[in-house]
């Protein structure tokens, strides 16, 4: 993988801009992180060595072949998986198997997540060894889509005024199984789904393409997952530096995705009125803020040690937390002027 | 190294007609290639060749899997987006959705953009988000394939045509061509919904999400035209 980024770095870059380099470490990264099939990852790296980052222009293959991989595999998963309840908190162990034994000793996780997602496709058998792989890192992705019309309503009426949310911030639990788990998204309006965060994603992307030319929507697409990405991080890191980090990360995934809300809306009104996106986005940001306060705050306040609770550390990073939205929304809400 | 090598007349089974030995090599320089230039048998040996096996042979079209009278209906149905007929699209086929497409790519042809390339990676795109996003709300109850979805997608496409095609005669940029997309995408939006829902066995509180997915990927589209 350094190797890799050595490359990245003494590539010849003929084009007038100078973010090439910063692209493709970014795609390393994402695909790394997700484990995804390596074969659009090298074919994009091939093509951003050959042309810089306005390839995607001409091709925008790579970037859909990328998204199609991040869907692909939990969609493999879910009728894998479709048995379990809603499980959250500390994963189990993966069962046993041969295969992933078999497997282990061949190559890196990412060899073996890209051989298991092209052997289902291929073979159209399901494969063990990438249910437990996949197990381990994500929940069951099929408990974030139990939405309907009423919750979708209600929670971006919370997402988007999230002061006027006169109820608790805490999750529902109901034991299943002799082990605590939380409710689906259709019975507790504070579950996390991920139906809004990829709809919002797809209007934010819409939209900037109606501001400007249809040929930037695959650069704004890749601004936009490394504004997603980021926003994954900053939780997750928070998480680890405060509590064990256990909270299931698509988890994390979908409380980072519920910024696009407020940006779609902001760039919306942007269309209509240009004056508006100055008081719009910093409200937004606020709304934002706050909503992810309230939200990690009940997250830590289940995973943390009874005396490490209230302390002044954990509120001063919700607060750094909550003031790191604004950069952020106001680099996602500049679309890319090619 | 021209060395001649004698093959031996080629006798066909049940006819008499043969095939003339293949000539020497001509040029020098060229050993190896020798081809027959003279004319090859006509195609009325080969019929009466074998009595009845080209003429028993089912029309191309059919052999293909295309039924024009089946494609003409599935149109006509989507040209009405009030009242949405399931039943004919239970039978997916790809050949009304290519013609679609084709169509499409011919009127913005006209309008002067090259966007055959773009429509095919988007329509991919987009009928695996929709794929994607249908099955995962739907559950244990969503059956719906790959196949059905393109062929839904391709199908609601109509409406996206017929907008091509009108949007030549307007100006760009007014606000004319805004409202007419708005008009056009909800078509689309308001077809291929009812089509998914009454086809891959969803619930109907799941319909307002569903629309959405198919909104978005309707708009996308209405962008070429627009833009």
């Amino acid at each position: 993988m350094s190797l890799f980024l050595l490359l990245v770095r003494c590539c010849p870059q003929p084009s007038l801009h100078d973010r090439p380099s910063s692209l493709s470490l970014f795609l390393l990264l994402l695909c790394a992180s997700s484990h995804l099939p390596p074969l659009p990852l090298f074919y994009s790296l091939f093509l951003l060595f050959r042309g810089g980052p306005n390839c995607f222009l001409d091709n925008p293959w790579p970037l859909p072949l990328l998204l199609l991989s991040l869907c692909a595999s939990p969609l493999d998963m879910y009728d894998n998986l479709g048995n379990q309840a809603g499980m959250q908190g500390p994963t189990t162990n993966p069962p046993p198997n041969p295969f992933g034994n078999a497997f282990y000793g061949a190559g890196s996780g990412l060899i073996r997540g890209g051989l298991g997602a092209y052997g289902e496709k291929f073979l159209g058998s399901s494969s063990e060894f990438m249910q437990s792989n996949i197990s381990r890192y994500f929940s069951n992705p099929q408990y974030y889509f139990q939405v309907n019309d009423q919750y979708v309503r209600n929670k971006l009426k919370v997402i988007l005024f999230p002061f006027l949310h006169r109820g608790h911030w805490t999750r529902i639990t109901e034991p299943v199984g002799g082990r605590l788990s939380y409710k689906p998204p259709v019975y507790d309006i504070n579950a996390p789904d991920l139906y809004i965060p990829f709809m919002a994603f797809g209007t934010y992307i819409v939209i900037a393409g109606f501001s400007f030319t249809p040929e930037i929507l695959s650069l704004q697409l890749t601004r936009g997952l490394a504004g997603w990405f980021m926003q994954v991080l900053l939780l997750k890191g928070l998480l680890y530096s405060l509590g064990s980090g256990e909270a299931p990360l698509l988890d994390m995934v979908s409380y980072g995705g519920y910024a696009f809300t407020g940006l779609s809306l902001t760039m919306l009104a942007r269309l209509c009125w240009s004056y508006s996106y100055y008081f719009l986005m910093p409200w937004m940001s606020l709304c934002m803020g706050v909503f992810l306060v309230k939200t990690m705050k009940r997250v830590l306040f289940t995973e943390m040690r009874s005396y490490e609770k209230h302390s002044s550390r954990q509120h001063y990073l919700l607060l750094f937390m909550a003031i790191a939205q604004f950069p952020l929304f106001f680099w996602l809400g500049k679309v890319a002027a090619g | 190294m021209a060395k001649p090598f004698s093959v031996p007349p080629v006798v066909f089974r049940s006819s008499a007609v043969q095939r003339r030995p293949p000539p020497r090599p001509a040029s020098p320089g060229l050993p190896f290639m020798s081809f027959d230039l003279g004319p090859a048998p006509s195609s009325s040996s080969f019929s009466a060749r074998v009595p009845g096996s080209f003429e028993d042979e089912p029309p191309l079209l059919e052999e293909l899997g295309i039924d024009t009278r089946q494609i003409w209906r599935k149109t006509s149905s989507i040209l009405n987006p009030l009242r949405v007929a399931a039943h004919l699209h239970d039978d997916a086929d790809l050949s009304g959705p290519f013609l679609f497409l084709m169509l499409f790519g011919l009127f913005q042809l006209l309008a002067g953009k090259l966007h055959f390339g773009v429509i095919l990676g988007w329509v991919t795109v987009a009928t695996l988000f929709l794929y994607a996003v249908f099955n995962l709300l739907a559950g244990r109850s969503g059956n719906l394939d790959l196949h059905r979805c393109l062929s839904l997608v391709g199908y609601c496409m109509l409406p996206m045509a017929i907008f091509s095609a009108a949007s030549l005669f307007v100006p760009r940029g007014g606000v004319t061509i805004f409202a007419m997309a708005a008009v056009f995408v909800l078509w689309s939006t308001r077809v291929c919904t009812a089509l998914l829902v009454a086809l891959a066995s969803c619930g109907d509180e799941l319909r307002g999400l569903v629309a959405y997915a198919c909104c978005l990927v309707y708009t996308v589209f209405s962008l070429l035209v627009i833009f």
